[in-house]
């Protein structure tokens, strides 16, 4: 039991690196594409959209194999933590961007307006206006996402990553006994999972007091 | 005293030439011209849907005419067929001229009252934060709020944020203050304390545009009344002439609903 435990352990290291890193960097790009959805060009417009739609549309599981089978055939060979990063990354700027434009539509006309009046820029209007706003609003839905993606992860086992779930299932394999190691691999998910939830909830709920943001 | 630009004395800070904005098919401001001297405070009244917000903002560029000249101090912008429309930095230009104040306030609510009235002007006029705090605190101060500078806004009543609101224009020192219906979403009691600002304001020698329902402040502050409906001007002139002898029917209907309230 404590040998078992131990094996899956390792695994949560490639677990939590697919997880953060393609939260961070979809957090970053889905700014631009949030930023695009907005745009006054109708072309850049639709190009986000198509992007937004077509991630959305499509089981994470085909896109990791489109990435991790089907780039070679163009030249383009990734090691499986790779492939999964930079899968779960792409995927969650489509998620990100979709987020980020709720919250800006919740701000409502007058933030933008108040700001225009004032004469401030708009790249000063993002970062000093906007911005910060729909980060307070859109905060507790990016965790919630975070969680989603810490999950999503899993599907890495499928290209031999070696987190959680990969560990979980050749330790099945060698013990045969499934119903430990697995409930250990939830567990695990469990764990890590909760953290990010209370954090998020603690977070919204000061902030709210303190600005009083519907 | 009644300034009236058509004298000639004095230069026009303000000038909007046949402005006109239609959304689709709806005309919301059609042909609207006005004339506003340094120091004269121009009261734009008329029933709902008059078109008044509409022409006011377009002064400002909030809202884009569809044709016409807008003219504040040196910087003019004009929108017709044979005008390439303005580049963002014009329209900058352009709202330099003039300060708004908005119905609903629109402070911004993350930010503390202080850092309301500071951040336009260290973003926008490159003051120092220090430079900038010290004419927030005095222009807060001018409006009664010196005691709420570290507070947010949502601790604050409707008449303080609208009054922070006003400090917040006036710190970018404009030549020109645009108010649209400043006092329509405030308690009567609460809207008195904004329009006692603006009072002060126009004493001051401000120059100002003000759309607004309160019929005592546009007869006592004003130096002239713009009477609008259904996008056009129904007459333009002195508001103690106008309130008593008003020459439109449609005038006369409007102020009897408005004063008989």
């Amino acid at each position: 039991m404590i040998e078992s435990l131990r094996y899956i352990a390792i695994g949560i290291g490639a677990t939590l690196t697919i997880t953060s890193s393609a939260f961070v960097i979809g957090a970053i790009l889905g700014l631009p594409l949030a930023a695009l959805r907005r745009s006054q060009f109708m072309v850049l417009r639709a190009m986000a959209r198509v992007y937004v739609e077509l991630v959305r549309s499509v089981p994470p599981l085909v896109w990791l194999f489109l990435v991790f089978f089907g780039l070679p055939q163009a030249g383009v060979s990734l090691v499986p933590l790779a492939a999964a990063i930079l899968t779960f990354s792409l995927i969650a700027a489509a998620y990100m961007s979709e987020i980020y434009r709720g919250g800006l539509a919740a701000l409502g006309r007058g933030q933008w307006e108040a700001s225009s009046a004032v004469g401030l820029s708009p790249l000063d209007t993002a970062r000093f206006i906007l911005g910060p706003q729909v980060f307070r609003v859109v905060g507790p839905t990016m965790a919630t996402y975070g969680i989603g993606l810490l999950k999503d992860s899993a599907l890495a086992s499928t290209i031999g990553v070696v987190e959680i779930t990969f560990r979980a299932g050749a330790e099945a394999q060698r013990t045969g006994s499934g119903l430990t190691v697995f409930l250990t691999a939830g567990i695990f998910y469990l764990l890590l999972s909760l953290p990010l939830a209370l954090a998020s909830r603690r977070v919204d709920s000061r902030l709210r007091a303190r600005y009083s943001i519907a | 005293m009644t300034v009236h630009s058509e004298n000639g004395l004095t230069r026009p800070m303000l000038t909007a030439q046949n402005v006109t904005k239609t959304y689709q098919q709806h005309v919301a401001v059609n042909d609207v011209s006005l004339e506003v001297s340094q120091g004269e405070v121009v009261s734009i009244i008329g029933p709902s849907g008059a078109g008044k917000s509409t022409f006011l903002r377009c002064m400002n560029f909030l809202e884009v005419p569809t044709s016409g000249t807008v003219t504040i101090g040196e910087r003019s912008i004009t929108i017709g067929p044979d005008h390439k429309s303005p580049s963002r930095k014009e329209v900058a230009a352009l709202r330099r001229g003039a300060g708004m104040v908005f119905q609903s306030f629109n402070l911004f609510p993350h930010l503390t009252v202080l850092r309301n009235v500071s951040l336009p002007q260290e973003r926008v006029l490159g003051r120092s934060r220090s430079e900038a705090d010290e004419r927030s605190r005095a222009l807060l101060e001018r409006v009664g709020l010196s005691q709420k500078a570290d507070a947010y806004p949502s601790k604050c009543s409707g008449g303080q944020q609208q009054r922070v609101a006003i400090a917040r224009a006036l710190a970018l020192d404009p030549p020109v203050m645009l108010f649209d219906e400043p006092t329509s979403a405030l308690d009567p009691e609460v809207g008195a304390e904004v329009l006692a600002v603006m009072k002060e304001l126009a004493r001051d020698g401000m120059t100002m545009i003000v759309v607004t329902h309160e019929m005592a402040f546009a007869r006592d502050v004003s130096d002239r009344m713009l009477v609008m409906a259904d996008g056009g001007v129904l007459e333009c002139g002195d508001p103690r002439v106008i309130m008593k002898q008003p020459t439109h029917p449609r005038t006369e209907r409007f102020l009897s609903a408005v004063l008989d309230r």
